[in-house]
């Protein structure tokens, strides 16, 4: 139960600078997830927070304290390694033991067996005990990994992709269980991820990480609704956010959007507060962020439809992705599943403008979006 | 089809049966020269007196258990000397990174590509000089040329093999370094450290150009002792393939003991691979 701070914190190995003036403020009993794509340093924090790893630059606090100079073994914490790094020579039981039988965090045998047995049966592995961790599946492996974390009460929890082997089923089981866990015993955790799901549902905040450096800290709904930039706004979103170039054109009252491919022209819906941040900002290149589910397709031509023609069709379970090509540009939407599309056929796409958001097309930075005003009250609201 | 694998087969074991023969003759006939008397002993036939004499001989009437007891110290005294050196040095070449790591490592390994013999006679004068020659202490530094880098390298690569979040999480769990080396690594490692240490345990006993030249009075290890046996006017051949035989005895009965730990497999899977 601890408040965590890194300050400046800078990480090289060698000449590869790891991380880059990292600075976070994780809050006492918050849920607070990293997220980036692969080779973020993301995992490279969480050593640094844990004590694994010392930074060359910037402090590690608990709770106001520096820690730098508190070995691993000192700070109270515990971790889950997305490698498990179970001990091989050991059995499940006693893999999950070895925090409570180390001499600073001892228990006595009656306490371990209770509380090895409570954890098991949450992680529904209790009839795996007796075995050594070469016997046992990938998944199965990182719910030993979690287990041994869980028994113990440390000041944080850091979990490094800690789901990422499950199987769905049991992915989803454990995220709601793993919620729950945090709520009741209010531990302070940091969780690692590289899944948007799993950042959106578990964390109370986000930070997404990309190449050592922190690009944005915020709610789930904050970095949805209002990424950052370009980056950020295609990491978060499964089918990926559609991202248009084209012109920004004043027209007297009003702004058109010419796009590039098919230079087809757009009014853009009247929205006075976007207009005057778009006086203000003066942009003229930008691309227009688009969410699939925001994009309407049609089979038949239809009056301000845009004619494309379909690249792809598949089913993601409950829905489908139909991607449409116009020119080069691709264009990600939702569809029911079972509907007969033929490749290359012709297919007429509606975008709902009224929720655009607007990047910089040189600087890739977010500019502004339509209903901002309402989704900042939104985030509010949860913060 | 059938008759062809039939033939194969027969082929194999033969070929199999032969190299036995040829790899285990030599020994059986070392062990029929054992209870042999003098007067048959170059008789080729397998008809002859058996008799234990060569063994009283050897055994009672001689210093033989005398050089026993030094080769085991001084062979014992290596190994134990290797281990405890070799596997901190196997774990910080495993483990951290520093200026021309590799090239230490090979100049190690290098160590024991060097014929015996070429080192053997400067070795000798360093010896005199620093007077180490004819000693335990002085047989047990040399034999660390035979037993450390052996012990060094296998070590080495088990070291290796163990994921280093296996050591993070042993510290997160709460453990000092000592206690993750002698309670998470030791066990790991220990299939490749006894198996290492029984063979360098057995290259030292073995070993006979040093111990020939750098002892011979004071210290006699067994191989040298051995020589004692052929007379300068006479071969007691009996009494020679007794000191041999017996004195092949305990590498044999060390490797019974530990068969065990000479197969390999306990650190997969644990790891992510």
């Amino acid at each position: 139960m601890s408040r965590i701070q890194l300050e400046n914190v800078t990480k090289k190995f060698g000449k590869v600078t790891a991380l880059d003036g990292i600075s976070l403020d994780i809050r006492d009993k918050e849920f607070f997830v990293l997220f980036g794509p692969a080779g973020a340093g993301k995992t490279t924090i969480l050593n640094c927070i844990a004590g694994i790893q010392i930074p060359e630059e910037g402090v590690v606090k608990f709770d106001g304290e520096v820690m730098n100079l508190t070995d691993a073994a000192h700070r109270d914490t515990a971790m889950v390694f997305e490698n498990y790094a179970l001990y091989p020579q050991m059995t499940v039981y006693d893999n999950m033991a070895s925090p409570l039988r180390s001499p600073l965090y001892k228990k006595d045998e009656a306490y371990i067996k209770e509380k090895i047995q409570e954890v098991a049966e949450m992680m529904k592995m209790d009839y795996l005990l007796q075995r050594l961790p070469s016997q046992l599946s990938n998944g199965q492996k990182q719910r030993v990994a979690m287990g041994r974390a869980l028994v113990r009460s440390p000041r944080v929890y850091l979990m490094d992709e800690p789901l990422a082997h499950l199987d769905a089923k049991l992915r989803n089981s454990m995220r709601t269980e793993l919620k729950e866990i945090q709520a009741n015993f209010g531990t302070t955790s940091v969780y690692v991820t590289h899944d948007f799901m799993e950042a959106m549902s578990l964390g109370d905040r986000i930070a997404i990480v990309n190449e050592g450096k922190i690009v944005q800290i915020g709610t789930g709904d904050e970095i949805y609704y209002m990424p950052c930039n370009e980056f950020v706004s295609q990491l978060m979103g499964d089918p990926e956010i559609n991202l248009i170039a084209g012109t920004l054109k004043k027209e007297g009252d009003s702004y058109s959007f010419i796009m590039d491919a098919g230079e087809k022209v757009y009014h853009l819906p009247t929205d006075y507060e976007l207009f005057e941040k778009l006086d203000d900002l003066g942009c003229e290149k930008v691309d227009i962020g688009m969410r699939p589910q925001n994009l309407n397709y049609s089979f038949e031509a239809h009056e301000g439809y845009l004619k494309c023609t379909v690249y792809s069709y598949e089913s993601i379970g409950n829905k489908s992705v139909i991607v449409a090509e116009l020119n080069g540009l691709q264009l990600r939407m939702i569809a029911p599943n079972g509907l007969t599309v033929k490749i290359d056929q012709d297919i007429y796409v509606d975008m709902e403008l009224n929720y655009a958001m607007f990047f910089d097309a040189e600087s890739k930075e977010y500019l502004t979006r339509y209903n901002e005003a309402a989704v900042l009250a939104l985030t509010e609201q949860e913060g | 089809m059938e008759s062809k694998k039939r033939l194969g087969r027969v082929v194999q074991n033969l070929l199999l049966v032969i190299y036995t023969i040829f790899a285990l003759f030599p020994l059986l006939w070392m062990l029929i020269l054992t209870i042999k008397p003098d007067a048959q002993m170059y008789t080729t036939t397998f008809v002859f007196s058996p008799t234990l004499d060569n063994y009283k001989a050897v055994i009672f009437q001689s210093d033989y258990l005398k050089y026993m007891l030094d080769s085991l110290i001084v062979a014992g005294g290596a190994v134990i000397v290797s281990v405890v050196a070799g596997v901190p040095a196997a774990y910080a070449l495993a483990r951290y990174n520093f200026k021309k790591k590799e090239d230490i490592a090979f100049q190690i390994l290098s160590f024991k590509f060097a014929p015996e013999i070429l080192v053997v006679l400067p070795l000798f004068m360093l010896f005199q000089k620093l007077g180490i020659y004819d000693s335990y202490f002085g047989l047990i530094w040399v034999y660390q040329l035979i037993c450390m880098p052996l012990l060094i390298w296998v070590v080495r690569g088990y070291f290796e093999d163990i994921s280093v979040e296996i050591e993070h999480a042993a510290q997160v769990d709460g453990y000092t370094w000592y206690q993750i080396f002698f309670k998470m690594l030791v066990p790991l490692i220990k299939p490749g450290l006894v198996s290492a240490a029984l063979l360098a345990f057995i290259f030292a006993w073995n070993s006979f150009t040093f111990p020939l030249i750098l002892a011979g009075t004071n210290v006699q290890p067994i191989t040298v002792a051995i020589t004692k046996f052929l007379g300068t006017d006479s071969a007691h051949y009996g009494q020679l393939a007794v000191a041999a035989t017996v004195s092949a005895l305990p590498a044999i009965i060390f490797a019974l003991c530990i068969q065990k730990h000479l197969v390999r497999g306990l650190s997969f899977g644990a790891v992510k691979g």
